[in-house]
């Protein structure tokens, strides 16, 4: 069941991050602009079990290692994303409040997309990776939570239905 | 049964979290394997980035317009007079007419330095999710292109060679705040350190205490050892602000690059240096102030009727 689960999950994953690579990060967007793949790993993780939410956060965070942007070595987004994709999972997991309204799940999203940038910038002070100044640092933090903010209602609708059709399909004998 | 499916839940948690720190650990302690995932993976994405920047081109141009509305009022007027395919075709053109202007700017640079370069395109902005100020090219190392080779905008300085993949090199710009570079101040040789903040300005260092730097000084790249990461004399900057703050050992300041970052459409990777320093042969002309025309209007009086 879990394996059929991350085989229809891995394409859409797949494709989420090309488009990421391929298209959004063509655009010079002020303040930083955000980061579509971690919005969708993190609503997949929102709306999903915490053993899900888990393996969701390896998944992504394994991909956004490979992308050539990645700043600091291999694994350290895989660390983040574990952490948080689990951590909002089992923090809204059978609250209905948060994993089943909307608005819930939006604000889930930005106030972890914000912990993740937060986590990434303590691991690349441990890790010896520079950062840049404090005044460019909150502003793309600033910026990064905004665009999050404004992009993931727009997405949200849509991420919900590929997780429907990804969870709720059962296998045909 | 609710027991079992946490704890195997917390095992999967644990065992994830434990591959992760052994994938930096591995990361760290330099294993080729992990370098060569990045490395193909970065293949199979170079085709898409190009595929994206080809397509989103005039989404580009045009988002850019509607940005400088103010200045381009009167183009976007003229564009809006023309059908759906002349827009097309327009926003294309003049897409290539500016990557040709630079193209040319380069060139010229480069050749009144004498370095052996070669051009590319910046198909992809580098995310800044990381805090880095990266943009990858469409060259690689089938072009000879290796790590810490000096990249040249049309002004100076754009950035150096991180990292290099068969068919795309990754670019870190001068605006990275990793990014150093040893840079002297034209005509009087005094040296420094110019490091990246994140935005157009950077921040010099000089290194010594028994020199001075003025507003409007000119930096050019010292070069570096064997010509890499930086050749000499590339154009860097000028100051714009000198701190003078008694405290402090030596001089330092606030420096304004000659490349604007935001527009990067096309670059050039120096191969090869010249056989000789350039000296300041790039300091780029101080702009000539445009005469403004004066219209001096004379009135002569009509000659009185007679009486």
């Amino acid at each position: 069941m879990l394996t059929r689960k991350i085989s229809l999950s891995a394409p859409i994953f797949l494709f989420i991050f090309i488009f990421q690579e391929a298209v959004v990060n063509q655009f010079k967007l002020p303040g930083g602009g955000f980061s579509l793949f971690t919005i969708f790993a993190l609503v997949w993780a929102v709306i999903s079990t915490p053993e899900i939410a888990a393996l969701t956060g390896f998944g992504a965070g394994i991909l956004m290692d490979m992308s050539q942007s990645a700043g600091g070595p291999v694994g350290q987004w895989t660390l983040i994303m574990i952490i948080i994709c689990y951590g909002v999972s089992y923090l809204g997991y059978g609250d209905g409040n948060f994993s089943g309204n909307p608005l819930g799940v939006v604000f889930f999203v930005v106030v972890a997309n914000l912990v993740t940038e937060l986590l990434f910038l303590a691991s690349s002070a441990l890790l010896g990776v520079t950062t840049g100044g404090f005044g460019q640092v909150l502003l793309t933090l600033l910026g990064n939570s905004l665009w999050t903010l404004v992009i993931t209602p727009i997405v949200l609708p849509l991420f919900s239905f590929m997780h429907n059709i990804v969870f709720e399909t059962r296998s045909a004998l | 049964m609710r027991y079992g499916t946490e704890g195997r839940t917390r095992l999967l948690f644990i065992t994830l979290i434990v591959t992760a720190l052994f994938l930096i650990t591995l990361d760290l302690r330099g294993v080729a394997v992990l370098g060569g995932a990045r490395q193909g993976v970065q293949t199979i994405l170079s085709p898409f980035q190009k595929a994206g920047n080809f397509i989103l081109t005039p989404v580009k141009n045009f988002l850019t317009d509607v940005t400088h509305l103010g200045r381009t009022r009167n183009q976007i007027e003229k564009l809006r007079a023309d059908n759906a395919k002349l827009k097309i075709d327009l926003l294309n053109r003049k897409s290539a007419d500016a990557q040709l202007k630079q193209l040319e700017s380069i060139l010229d640079l480069a050749g009144t330095a004498g370095y052996r370069v070669i051009n590319a395109k910046v198909i992809s902005q580098g995310s800044t999710q990381s805090f880095s100020q990266t943009v990858t090219i469409d060259i690689g190392t089938n072009a000879g292109i290796k790590n810490n080779m000096t990249v040249l905008s049309q002004n100076g300085i754009a950035g150096v060679v991180k990292d290099v993949y068969p068919t795309t090199a990754l670019v870190m710009l001068a605006t990275d705040p990793t990014f150093k570079i040893g840079v002297r101040i034209a005509g009087s040789q005094q040296i420094g350190i110019l490091t990246g903040r994140g935005s157009r300005s950077a921040s010099l260092q000089l290194l010594d205490n028994l020199t001075t730097v003025k507003v409007g000084d000119v930096l050019l790249a010292r070069g570096s050892v064997a010509n890499r990461p930086f050749v000499p004399g590339v154009p860097v900057g000028y100051v714009t602000a000198v701190d003078n703050s008694a405290g402090e050992i030596a001089q330092s300041g606030t420096v304004r690059y000659y490349t604007n970052f935001g527009g990067l459409g096309v670059v050039a990777v120096v191969l090869a240096p010249s056989s000789t320093n350039p000296g300041d042969a790039l300091v780029p002309p101080k702009p000539v102030p445009t005469p403004i025309p004066t219209v001096t209007v004379y009135v002569t009086p009509s000659p009185s009727p007679t009486k």
